[in-house]
């Protein structure tokens, strides 16, 4: 297709026109559905989505908006993340004294705060409402059944986020939560000592604890559930758009009186609740 | 999505196994193939629109509970002391709620099965249908199972975050 437009066309164009092409490829404002598709074919952040989607997928009653909200307060939560990580040390003397400045002394700083503690809390009864969004509606079944896998790492990474998370604010709060929690991998058999060992980098909660929690918090888990996030939007493409219904997913019968119809034989005309 | 006149199909029938070419380009707002057949509508902007209208919706209800309420901040962390009961975050306390009646089964016993359960989950039902459509009829034996699992792991936090007080003894949150 034409993508990749002929120097030609672009030739006597005004400078603005050039650059807005050299970027985008399509209009700013395309009317024809050839422009529109190309539009997300052509723009990096767009293309892991169809060009077209099954009006069904954009019915609010279909998703009730659940994974995207998932996927935004994620987008909230590392804007703000990484605005907090200009004022945070992650060591048991600092942390404290800078939560205590960000309420005081940055501009916006307490609002920024806010902001990424009820994201993350929204984070995660999001993905968990999604969950079952989409077991109540069957769109885990064949062939989702890995994109489904995926989401449930994504729900585990989600709350390993929060939990890393917890801790940095330094206060009791914090510190009693995550005693409680990593008390909890302890009691796995055998290799429950070591493994909270690991984790917490000494026998209790302290400055080793703290700096690994941070280094997982702001490094690792992101990046790791970054791809998770891409994988998962990719497999939903590969997958045909959102689950729908049999009868939605083959051609429709033709109009009446065309004497042709082309529902394929294994789908009966299912006439369901929808 | 614009008016487009339905295409012969006594002429040409729309097969479902048959793959298809594009065979031109016609400079107009939009092309009559399968427009009235696979009922699809553009990404842009049909999905866009509603994504980023969602999005401020979204951040709209956070920014406005971000000036309302304050994040906790409390003393700060005392190895030495432990406030009685110490919680684990909201979505941990059903564990711990399960921990107190088993260390190994509430906390590591338990949680694992579920998270395997989990997985295996599309695996197990592999029935096909239902598929993209609310509480369907056929498939209302997973989905009971499933909500009972939901449900017990709902309970058991909202014992753990309400009802549980000193040493971990049930209290009555009013
Ligand atoms: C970080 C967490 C997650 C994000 C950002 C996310 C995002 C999304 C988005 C945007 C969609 C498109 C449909 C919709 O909006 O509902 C989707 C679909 C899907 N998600 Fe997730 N998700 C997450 C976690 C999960 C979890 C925990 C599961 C299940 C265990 C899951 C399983 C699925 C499946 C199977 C689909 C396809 C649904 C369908 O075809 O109708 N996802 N996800």
């Amino acid at each position: 297709m034409q993508s990749v437009p002929h120097a030609d066309e672009t030739r006597g164009k005004s400078i603005l026109h050039r650059i807005w092409y050299s970027i985008f490829r399509s209009p700013p404002l395309p009317v024809s559905e050839l422009d529109r598709a190309q539009s997300v074919a052509n723009n990096f952040f767009l293309h892991i989505h169809s060009a077209k989607v099954h009006e069904r997928a954009l019915r609010f009653k279909t998703t009730l908006g659940l994974g995207l909200m998932t996927f935004f307060t994620f987008i909230i939560l590392v804007v703000t993340g990484i605005l907090l990580m200009f004022y945070y040390v992650p060591t048991p003397e600092k942390a404290y004294d800078r939560m205590l400045d960000l309420r005081s002394a940055v501009f916006f700083g307490t609002f920024l705060r806010n902001m990424h503690r009820w994201s993350a809390h929204a984070m995660v009864l999001l993905a968990l409402l999604h969950m079952m969004r989409v077991f109540l509606t069957g769109s885990h079944k064949s062939p989702r059944e890995f994109n489904w896998v995926l989401g449930v790492f994504l729900l585990l990474l989600t709350l390993f986020m929060s939990f890393t998370g917890y801790l940095l604010p330094w206060d009791q709060l914090a510190y009693w939560a995550i005693v409680v929690g990593t008390a909890i991998a302890g009691y796995a058999p055998v290799v429950g000592d070591q493994v909270r060992f690991i984790l917490l980098g000494d026998s209790q909660v302290g400055s080793e604890a703290l700096l690994r929690f941070y280094v997982l918090h702001v490094a690792v888990l992101p990046t790791v559930l970054t791809l998770l996030i891409g994988w998962h939007f990719w497999r939903i493409r590969k997958d045909g758009g959102l689950a729908r219904p049999r009868e939605d997913l083959a051609l429709a019968p033709a109009p009446a009186g065309t004497g042709s119809d082309n529902a394929p034989e294994d789908a009966p005309p299912e006439k369901e609740e929808r | 999505m614009s008016q487009i006149e339905a295409p012969d199909y006594e002429r040409l029938p729309v097969k479902p196994d048959k793959t298809y070419g594009l065979m031109c380009v016609v400079p107009t707002r939009s092309e009559a193939v399968n427009v009235q057949t696979e009922k699809q509508v553009l990404a842009w902007p049909d999905g866009l629109i509603r994504y980023v209208l969602l999005f401020l919706v979204l951040f709209m209800v956070l920014a406005v509970i971000s000036l309302l309420f304050n994040a906790p901040l409390e003393e700060p962390a005392n190895a030495l002391h432990p406030p009685n009961p110490a919680k684990a975050p909201w979505y941990f306390l059903g564990l711990q709620e399960m921990v107190s009646y088993s260390a190994f089964w509430g906390g590591v016993g338990i949680p694992t099965m579920l998270v395997l359960l989990a997985i295996a989950a599309p695996y197990l039902e592999s029935k096909p249908g239902g598929e993209g459509v609310w509480f369907h009829s056929s498939r209302s034996a997973a989905n009971w199972i499933f909500l009972g699992i939901m449900g017990t792991l709902g309970l058991l936090t909202l014992i753990g975050t309400l009802f549980r007080g000193r040493n971990w003894d049930f209290v009555l949150p009013w």
